[in-house]
């Protein structure tokens, strides 16, 4: 299997690099994770990253649209992408197969401050695949349990068949100083845990800001619901992260499409904390 | 400054013609606008600015940025980066400060290399303006009609030809290498240069940064937005607008191997083209959601990006309307960015 | 009483009895521009203005302000339904009967304040009186625009109030100083037709105010501008804008009424409405049908009829 990149210069942020997809697996009804291996420069390109940062993939022939990268570089040089099938883009991607080559921009974007957050007791609320991005921050804080302090992770989704990653929540639940709350709107016949929104869970768990950190991701309506209760539980707009979307075409600054008043989210984002965004007249709903 | 004649003008435009691109301003039935010319005869010379701005010039409509060979299992990109050194000549004032902003953009980190190469291949060559148009207000944007700076050559209009300044190193070796010929000018320079009044009728205020984004909440973008029909001519015509949208595109050249797909092509184009914040479909997403779906979001949009985000996000130090009078000439249903700073001076003295 | 105070009266009727939410006119800006105005209380109706600058076809607002209130309710019997007064020419009139046929709203919620136009001047929609950018240095006189000098009626065909009385036609005939482009278009070869439009599409920005501008191109969304689209690509390009200009022009054969807003509309000077007009005659042609005369679906449009009723 042969793959070239032929370019001229090198750091032409606006040209993928080629990837191989290694496994591609259901993630839930709808969405896929994809495992990517880089080849040629997209090795080194990718051998450093962190958790909140996006690539755009591209399926060739139709086009390229941005994903927060699932993975992190410490658990090894694979990039994991959960790509939910709804557009033209992620139609073709889902048509690949392993052995298929994508392409991969990036690292783009902004991160989370992973450092400012240690020692701290995290929240993560994570709806439907916007819990994509927050695995590997669950990951690095897993792989380095003891420089944070609780994890408390809430993760929603409509139906158990659109809940992600439900293949690590064992790992998770039996890490210390660590829970795990799920929660469906719609349950099957199956589902013995919580049902309801994500926001009645968090106020049920009614989680302590003293010394937290909350990071949201989710459908805009969901990040916005849950904001508002972290406020009303005594959390401050700086201790609230969240990770936004936007449709994007060129990641780098330049399309001008992302922004959000004088915010755009592909370079002063798509990390914020609730300071930055909460007063933004412009919503992201 | 060294004279030069409007013959010995066209003489050198002759011999820019024969050795490179000359893009000038020329009728297109009727529509002026800047375009390639192979003789100065075609050079459309009295009339206030072409339609489009000259950042057709770094940033034209459609781009190619790659070349995508797919093959089975196997892919091959070839980027697409333009070679061709290009003079503009008859470049606006208006036109040159908003190629200056349109820098400040591109070339923020990571700097664009489509745009810089065709930047770093092109010499503009200016000529001031005799007097401003009805919708023009560059003056009142911190701009003029003989302002010199972005070019690299500038030449101002007077009784016995033109005067000619060498701005840049790169505009000299332009004059240089194609022999403009010229001489000393016998009068007092300086005066002729500043012999044009720009008489204009009204000065705009310019409302501060951060007065615009004080009227986010404000009735005013709705009421005007009812008017607007979401037609893009605004951002297309104006010389800062920099939106795009970038796609995938078969070429019909290669039609072999199907893709895994079933698509029949095997080359493809990643291309990038303009678009327009005010478009209908501009923020919506896969999925249907759009977060600007009403008008008025969207003109508000537009305003706050030129007089605030752009500005703010690239440090131009201005707004990032450089006062050409383009999207005044050209809305269909008179949306007037005069009338909107205005508006925000007005409401913020309240 | 000049059209302008008739106007004004029957808005200040109109809103002070709550008939109308709002009454779509025309109105003059400060650099001395007609453009669309809406006002919404009767204290306000001295914005409005009727002159010969009244270019805008303005039942191209109608969809957007008569969209229901309550989607998930039926139409009709909806007594919630928004009701809007709109001031037409005959021609934008025509526009109301093809929107009707086409059932994007009931007729009764329109007041139609319909004007017997006496023309209006080829600059209208420029900066006052004078000359716009793109022009180059004329000496002609004010000129009324190509639709006028050969229109058939000046009464509009739909209203509730009309305003003027129907004189004889205004036709002054083709200019033989500029004599009539369509004139000039059918004396061409196919091929040098071909030449033409390529030539003239080859300036396109793709902007689509033409579509923008049209009432009759209210797909939610354009098939010229999907993003999933393999039709069209979304390039710039002389092969995209060929197909863009042609298939609109397809799509609004039987349809289009010549208001030729599109081509007054467009930044790059393009003749569109030239093809509209072909489309028009051929349609007439063959089937006897001229779109908005009454409120009857052109004659290939696929009508698809309420399975429930």
């Amino acid at each position: 299997m042969l793959a070239i990149s032929e370019r001229k210069n090198g750091a032409n942020p606006m040209v993928p690099y080629l990837g191989k997809l290694v496994k591609v697996k259901d993630l839930a009804a709808e969405i896929k994770l994809f495992s990517v291996e880089m080849l040629d420069g997209g090795r080194e390109a990718f051998s450093q990253y962190y958790p909140g940062q996006f690539a755009f993939l591209s399926a060739f022939g139709v086009g390229e649209a941005p994903f927060g990268i699932a993975s992190t570089p410490e658990r090894g040089p694979i990039l994991d992408f959960a790509v939910n099938r709804l557009g033209s883009v992620t139609s073709e991607l889902h048509l690949l197969g392993e052995g298929d080559i994508v392409g991969v921009r990036g690292p783009l974007g902004n991160c989370f401050p992973m450092d400012e957050f240690k020692g701290k007791d995290l929240i993560v609320l994570g709806g439907g695949i916007g819990g994509a991005p927050l695995r590997p921050v669950i990951h690095s804080v897993l792989d380095n349990r003891e420089d944070y302090g609780d994890l408390t992770i809430l993760w929603a989704a409509r139906h158990p068949s659109l809940l992600v990653f439900s293949d690590e929540y064992e790992q998770w639940r039996s890490a210390p100083g660590t829970r795990l709350h799920l929660t469906v709107d719609q349950p099957d016949d199956l589902w013995d845990h919580n049902v309801g929104l994500i926001t009645e869970l968090l106020e049920k768990v009614s989680p302590s800001p003293k010394n937290a950190i909350s990071i949201t991701c989710g459908p805009p309506v969901m990040i916005y619901y849950a904001s508002k209760l972290l406020e009303k539980l005594g959390f401050k707009a700086e201790q609230n992260y969240v990770t936004l979307e936007a449709r994007m075409h060129c990641g780098i600054g330049k399309c001008g499409r992302c922004n959000l008043g004088e915010k755009l989210v592909c370079v002063d984002g798509p990390v914020f904390s609730m300071a930055e965004v909460g007063g933004l007249r412009e919503s992201f709903l | 400054m060294k004279l030069t004649t409007h013959e010995e003008l066209s003489s050198w435009l002759d011999s820019l013609a024969e050795n490179l691109n000359l893009i000038a301003p020329r009728a297109v039935d009727g529509v002026p606008l800047y375009r390639p010319v192979q003789h100065s005869q075609e050079v459309l010379w009295d009339f206030t600015r072409p339609v489009l701005s000259v950042k057709e010039a770094f940033f034209p409509a459609t781009e190619r940025l790659l070349t995508i060979e797919k093959g089975n299992r196997q892919i091959r990109l070839i980027e697409s980066l333009s070679e061709e050194p290009q003079v503009v000549f008859g470049v606006r004032p208006c036109d040159a400060r908003g190629v200056k902003m349109l820098d400040a953009l591109f070339t923020a980190a990571p700097g664009d290399p489509y745009y810089a190469r065709r930047r770093a291949n092109t010499t503009l060559v200016g000529l001031a303006c005799r007097e401003m148009g009805p919708t023009c207000f560059c003056t009142s944007m911190g701009g003029s009609p003989d302002d010199a700076s972005n070019m690299d050559v500038m030449l101002y209009p007077i009784e016995e030809g033109y005067l000619v300044q060498a701005v840049t190193s790169k505009g000299q070796a332009l004059l240089d290498n194609y022999a403009l010929q010229s001489r000393e000018h016998s009068t007092g320079q300086a005066e002729q240069k500043t012999a044009f009044v720009y008489e204009q009728a009204e000065k705009y205020p310019l409302p501060e940064r951060s007065a615009w984004a004080a009227q986010f909440e404000d009735a005013y973008w709705d009421q005007v937005a009812e008017r607007c029909l979401s037609c893009r001519i605004c951002a297309y015509v104006c010389p800062t607008c920099r939106c795009f949208d970038v796609r995938d595109e078969a070429l019909p050249e290669a039609m072999s191997n199907a893709s895994p797909s079933g698509n029949g092509s095997s080359q493809f184009e990643r291309i990038r083209c303009w678009d327009s914040c005010t478009g209908e479909a501009y923020r919506r997403i896969a999925g249907g959601h759009n977060p600007r779906a009403e008008k008025g979001q969207r003109l508000r949009n537009r305003f706050l990006c030129k007089f605030d985000y752009y500005p703010r996000q690239y440090a131009l130090g201005s707004a990032a309307c450089t006062g050409c009078g383009r999207c005044i000439d050209a809305c269909p249903v008179n949306i007037d960015i005069t009338e909107v700073m205005q508006h925000i001076a007005e409401v913020s003295q309240c | 009483m000049t059209y302008t105070q008739e106007i004004q009266n029957k808005a200040r009727e109109l809103l002070g009895g709550g008939q109308v939410e709002v009454v779509i006119g025309y109105e003059v800006g400060p650099r001395g521009r007609t453009r669309p105005a809406f006002v919404y209380d009767p204290q306000d109706v001295e914005r409005l203005v009727w002159n010969q600058a009244c270019t805008h076809n303005l039942t191209t607002y109608l969809n957007d302000h008569l969209k229901p209130k309550h989607p998930e309710k039926k139409q009709g019997a909806n007594s919630e339904a928004r009701r809007v007064a709109v001031v037409v020419k005959a021609c934008d009139s025509r526009a109301i009967n093809v929107l009707l046929a086409e059932n994007r709203f009931e007729r009764q919620q329109l007041h139609v304040i319909g004007v017997a136009c006496e023309g209006i001047l080829e600059d209208a929609g420029q900066a006052g009186n004078e000359r716009s950018a793109h022009q180059l240095v004329t000496n002609d006189p004010p000129q009324y625009q190509a639709r006028c000098r050969h229109c058939n009626e000046r009464t509009p065909l739909v209203y509730d109030t009309l305003i003027g009385k129907p004189e004889s036609h205004l036709g002054t005939g083709p200019n033989p100083a500029r004599p009539d482009a369509y004139q000039r278009l059918q004396t061409m070869t196919p091929a040098e037709r071909a030449e033409f439009w390529l030539s003239q599409f080859d300036r396109c920005i793709r902007c689509y105010a033409c579509r923008q501008a049209c009432p009759m191109c209210d797909c939610p969304t354009c098939l010229y501008e999907r993003d999933d689209s393999l039709w069209v690509g979304m390039g710039i390009g002389l092969n995209e804008k060929r197909a863009f200009h042609l298939g609109r022009a397809f799509h609004l054969a039987g349809r289009c009424v010549g208001c030729n807003e599109c081509e007054r509309v467009c930044p790059m000077d393009i003749p569109i409405s030239l093809l509209n007009r072909r489309l028009a005659q051929e349609v007439e042609a063959a089937f006897g049908h001229r779109a908005g005369i009454a409120p009857v679906p052109a004659p290939f449009v696929t009508v698809l009829s309420n399975p429930g009723g």
